[in-house]
């Protein structure tokens, strides 16, 4: 770890009860806090209210696939049974839509599914060797029994460390420590 | 800060109160509806018209009452928490099962005369062998046996949700603790006897209109169409009752009608795959004697109605309800649930007008006559309900829980 340089780049205050970072959510939101998010082991009713999350733009990937995945499968049924191997069973026309509706079906919903799940990878940039949360070792808190709230400060907007650290003493937060992010 | 672990405020229940407006209506509907049908007995064919409309609006009557009994009932089998707020409404709408003995009356007296209503084809002797060899089951005594077993049993379940959720409103909480209790062990055996009668209530009153026909999906087609018209109704009902003060708007916000519209979205959804899948079967089989249901219904003038059900039934409710936000929506989700239940309207015209009138859908006065005086009957029924119970559950052990719950 000789080489590693470590570089402060906010503050994460950690809470012990759900109730505690509901509150700091809010009044992060009422302050202004721009690059900040709360971490918590398991979802929080309530919290997605507190920060005042917009919905999620996860539908505008899902939907347009979904509905590419139902014309692929009408590509790939008529493509086959009408226009490459016009074979006539059992006396049904070529394009037997009821038939394709399983396939049609089965298509839509594979493409809404890798599609989502894909944009979920690259909008919440998973796949980093290692996160801030990594480096200011709260993440096995948060995956365990603690919930956290990480504000980046200092960059242009921001809050200043001293105004994150004031609101989280005020909200009953039960430790505090520096976001840092390690540079090799 | 920490308001989610305070004590909750003591509910304002509204007492309850007469719907003056709502009983004018359906009285109005009532009379209405009662001189059409006396109109419609005075000569053959119209009485012939008349019991398929009054089978029609029978069905859809148990349909809205069945279908919220259902709800009841698995509220209790699965614990619910976040249903307790609007428990009451689905007591009333299940309560109506009530009104269903009598309503079997005149589809019991169809069975008696069959000279004089000409409803059931396996009444008369057609000579056809595959209708004779149904005969041990399609017999007058035993339909009027399955019939009344049905209609008994849907209202002796009812009663039992019913009175002793009433009951709770005024009880001290170790005896409503032990009433809730009771009905969550009544739930599960109540869901076994359901899926039998319902079956054989489905087959009886809707599949035997055409006895030739089988096809085993039918009774889990009718148990999805029968719950999501349930479900309609209920939310139909949950505004209606919000909008006139009767549930305060701090019990039901607006994200507990998210239940209701994901609730509703799931069973849209299993509608479609279920009618898909009879279809799709009965298609790909091609058996003379299951197809030609399907064909006489996509033939001609009766396609138009054939189509008109899977946009109203699934692929228009389905597209509306997909964002989470339209569920939460009281105007989209009381337009959705308008469409729904005209969709089951529309899908028992379907399956039971087709015999009577091959040429092309078509709809008299004397079909229409039972339905306003049925669907007046369950309006008149509503209003006395709202005028004699809180809608809000007060009583309810898990009320506390139910109100700090939250869908987001």
């Amino acid at each position: 770890m000789d080489n590693v340089a470590v570089k402060p780049i906010g503050v994460v205050g950690l809470f012990d009860s759900p109730d505690a970072l509901l509150g700091a959510a809010r009044r992060f939101r009422e302050a202004g806090a721009r690059r900040w998010d709360c971490h918590t082991p398991y979802p929080v009713h309530g919290l997605d209210d507190a920060m005042g999350l917009k919905p999620t733009r996860l539908a505008w990937v899902t939907i347009p696939a979904a509905f590419l995945g139902l014309l692929a499968a009408v590509a790939l049924t008529g493509g086959l049974s009408v226009i490459q191997y016009p074979i006539r069973i059992g006396g049904k026309p070529l394009f037997s839509w009821q038939a394709f509706v399983p396939i049609f079906f089965e298509l839509f919903v594979l493409f809404a599914c890798v599609s989502t799940m894909i944009a979920i990878i690259v909008f919440c940039r998973l796949g980093r060797w290692h996160s801030p949360l990594h480096d200011s070792d709260v993440m096995k808190h948060i995956t365990c029994d603690r919930f956290a709230v990480a504000v980046q400060t200092g960059g242009e907007g921001e809050m200043s460390d001293a105004d994150v650290r004031r609101i989280l003493e005020q909200c009953g937060c039960s430790e505090i420590r520096p976001l840092v992010e390690c540079e090799e | 800060m920490m308001e989610h672990a305070d004590a909750l405020l003591p509910i304002d229940v509204p007492p309850p109160r007469p719907a003056r407006r709502l009983a004018a209506v359906a009285i109005a509907l009532m009379i209405l509806g009662a001189a059409l049908c006396a109109l419609a007995l005075r000569n053959q064919h119209d009485r012939s018209c008349f019991a398929v409309g009054w089978l029609w609006a029978f069905c859809f009557v148990v349909s809205i009452s069945l279908g919220s009994l259902f709800f009841l009932a698995l509220h209790y089998l699965t614990h619910s928490i976040w249903s307790v707020v609007v428990k009451r409404v689905a007591d009333m709408l299940a309560a109506s099962l009530w009104l269903t003995p009598v309503l079997f009356i005149p589809v019991a007296l169809f069975v008696l005369f069959p000279n004089r209503f000409d409803l059931f084809p396996w009444l008369g002797d057609h000579g056809d062998h595959e209708i004779h060899v149904r005969r041990e089951y399609l017999n007058a005594p035993f339909f009027l046996a399955r019939g009344a077993a049905c209609v008994l049993l849907w209202s002796a379940f009812a009663w039992h949700f019913v009175r002793r959720s009433v009951r709770q409103d005024r009880a001290d909480a170790a005896k409503s603790l032990a009433s809730l209790l009771r009905m969550r062990a009544v739930s599960a055996p109540f869901m076994l006897v359901f899926a039998v009668t319902l079956t054989a209530a489905s087959v009886d009153w809707l599949m035997s209109l055409e006895p030739n026909w089988i096809s085993t999906m039918f009774g889990v087609y009718i148990f999805a169409g029968f719950t999501v018209t349930g479900l309609a109704t209920l939310a139909l009902a949950t505004v209606w009752l919000r909008a006139t003060g009767r549930l305060p708007r701090s019990l039901v916000s607006d994200g507990r009608l998210y239940s209701f519209g994901g609730l509703m979205f799931a069973f849209v959804s299993f509608w479609g795959y279920i009618a898909f899948s009879q279809y799709m079967l009965t298609w790909y089989a091609n058996l003379p004697e299951e197809s030609f249901y399907m064909v006489e219904r996509a033939g001609g003038r009766w396609l138009g109605v054939s189509v008109a059900l899977a946009l109203v039934r699934f692929a228009i409710p389905f597209l509306v309800l997909l964002p989470r936000r339209a569920k939460m929506s009281p105007r989209l989700l009381v337009a959705t649930s308008l469409l729904l239940i005209g969709g089951q309207l529309l899908d028992l015209y379907w399956l039971i007008a087709r015999p009577y009138h091959s040429a092309g859908p078509a709809i008299g006065w004397q079909e229409v006559g039972p339905l306003l005086f049925c669907v007046g009957l369950l309006g008149l029924f509503v209003a006395w309900f709202v005028s004699r119970y809180p809608m809000v559950a007060a009583g309810d052990p898990m009320m506390e829980m139910s109100r700090r719950f939250r869908e987001t």
